[in-house]
């Protein structure tokens, strides 16, 4: 399983401004191994390029500084062994949810009877399997986003990278979609690499949390939940380290 | 009362259009407006407040519209009008779709193209019609290329926007799950500017339609605009009346088509 390991080899990366050509640097020497079937969350205010790293990570954006490897690899663009969950869930309107989570399944080597029987698992696998035929308007803003799981997850990657992906969801269904996550990262066992401003979600779902600071984006710090899950919200532990976490953001 | 108080209250109190509450009755208000028309129409020719020989009554008009059926003239003019706009609008909306699927994919083809474009389409299609008059001479191909004009220009600049607006968003779902250019462009471009396409290619019918009618007036022996054309010259009003009303109901027919057509195709939209 060591080949599945994820590695951020120092790395570095730098905008340059459109007005005035300046470089701006918006991250700095991220160092950071995340060890197969690990859930690590960063979390971090707004500004402070977390979401930026996971776009390095995914491969929308090749020029950084250091190195990116998967299972020993540097990463070179997008791959099929990493999946994306996007805060906007980004589904297709013109597609029903089937076809959606078909979607990640366009490149994909496997035959077509078989891509068929993965979207139906995975259709399962986040409860949908009633709403195959409906349109992305038709179904509340939490059934897309176990829509965009799904999607994420049909290739079964080895890491799935989420882009705080309940950020736009009311609390319940926030909190319901949390514990479907955790019970899903339990099942899949694939690495998970979650970032979000929401500390309390930090630290109910990641083995380990990863705290930024802005200007540059760089490692607070990284802190070691090591609590089993499943996880109870209410876990006076939990609440402990939420706290800790939290006070990091109202020094600053 | 305060200045900003009394203005709140007036901007209560404005006038609104005055609703039923008979769901009936609200699905009659679409046709509130042709039949006051058309009674201010039936009583005015009635009541000669304009000469009968300048607005011939309805039951005239309509009388000159069954003669025009019965004899055969209606068919023939209509359907040499159909064909031309059939045949010029498909020629404009092909080369508006290659042109602006051109300009929208490619920076460097609309920047090689998209501002002399921009130029030629401010020059209405009479202003075009002495030259296309020597050039394409009287007959057929002038109509056919005048109509084309017409149906061009919005189609180009309707295609241009919808692929232009490709969101980056979806696009890099796409490049996420290792979409070629190709499948970028059939599995997202496509399908993100098909109402927007579908916009333009509605308004391109509109606008070929009218053309139509204005290049029949100029030159020709046959179509709806040459019915209308005579009937003036002739000074036969009814004649023109009939024309009109044959030309508008069939361009209102064919937009209900495209808006039927729209509905059954976009059915993945929110209404």
């Amino acid at each position: 399983m060591q080949a599945n390991s994820l590695v951020l080899d120092h790395v570095s990366k730098h905008f340059t401004q459109p007005n005035n050509g300046a470089a701006l640097q918006v991250l700095d020497d991220i160092a950071l191994n995340i060890a197969p079937g690990e859930f690590i969350s960063i979390v971090g205010a707004s500004g402070c390029g977390k979401s930026t790293l996971l776009r390095l990570i995914l491969g929308l954006e090749s020029e950084f500084e250091g190195q990116i490897l998967l299972g020993g690899r540097a990463i070179r663009g997008t791959g099929l062994e990493r999946g994306i969950v996007f805060q906007d869930h980004r589904l297709f309107p013109w597609l029903n949810v089937r076809d959606n989570i078909a979607v990640g399944l366009k490149n994909s080597p496997l035959a077509s009877a078989a891509k068929q029987q993965v979207v139906r698992e995975h259709l399962a696998l986040v409860g949908l399997e009633r709403f195959a035929e409906a349109y992305p308007h038709q179904i509340s803003g939490g059934m897309a986003q176990r829509v965009a799981i799904a999607r994420g997850l049909v290739n079964r990657p080895s890491v799935l990278l989420l882009d705080e992906p309940f950020g736009a969801l009311d609390a319940l269904t926030r909190a319901r979609l949390q514990n479907e996550l955790q019970r899903i990262w339990a099942q899949e066992n694939i690495t998970m690499v979650l970032v979000t401003h929401d500390v309390e979600e930090a630290v109910f779902l990641g083995d380990r949390v990863v705290v930024m600071q802005p200007n540059p984006g760089r490692i607070k710090r990284i802190v070691d939940v090591g609590l089993p899950h499943p996880r109870q919200r209410s876990d006076a532990r939990l609440v402990a380290l939420r706290d800790d976490v939290l006070g990091d953001f109202l020094d600053a | 009362m305060s200045r900003a108080n009394s203005a709140t209250w007036l901007r209560q109190q404005r006038w609104a259009w005055p609703t039923w509450p008979a769901r009936g009755l609200a699905r009659s208000l679409p046709w509130l407006l042709p039949l006051a028309l058309f009674t201010t129409w039936a009583v005015g020719a009635q009541q000669g407040w304009v000469s009968p020989q300048v607005l011939p009554a309805p039951a005239y008009v309509y009388d000159t519209l069954k003669d025009l059926a019965i004899s055969g003239d209606l068919w023939a003019n209509t359907s040499a009008s159909l064909q031309r706009v059939l045949l010029g609008y498909a020629l404009g909306t092909s080369l508006g779709l290659v042109l602006g699927g051109l300009m929208g994919l490619s920076r460097a083809a609309e920047a090689y193209l998209l501002p002399s474009f921009n130029a030629l389409v401010q020059i209405p299609v009479l202003g075009w019609l002495p030259f296309a008059l020597l050039l394409f001479g009287i007959g057929e191909p002038l109509k056919y290329a005048l109509i084309a004009h017409a149906a061009l220009v919005p189609v180009t600049l309707g295609t241009l926007q919808a692929f232009r607006q490709a969101p980056v968003k979806w696009l890099e779902v796409g490049r996420a799950y290792g979409f070629s250019r190709r499948q970028l462009v059939t599995g997202v471009v496509l399908p993100a500017a098909l109402p927007t396409l579908f916009t333009a290619l509605r308004l391109g019918f509109t606008k070929a339609w009218l053309s139509l009618v204005v290049v029949e007036l100029v030159a020709s022996s046959e179509g709806l605009g040459y019915l209308i054309v005579y009937g003036r010259q002739l000074f036969q009003l009814d004649l023109v009346m009939a024309a009109v009303v044959v030309v508008g109901a069939i361009g209102y027919l064919i937009d209900r088509g495209f808006d039927a057509l729209e509905r059954r195709l976009g059915a993945w939209r929110p209404v």
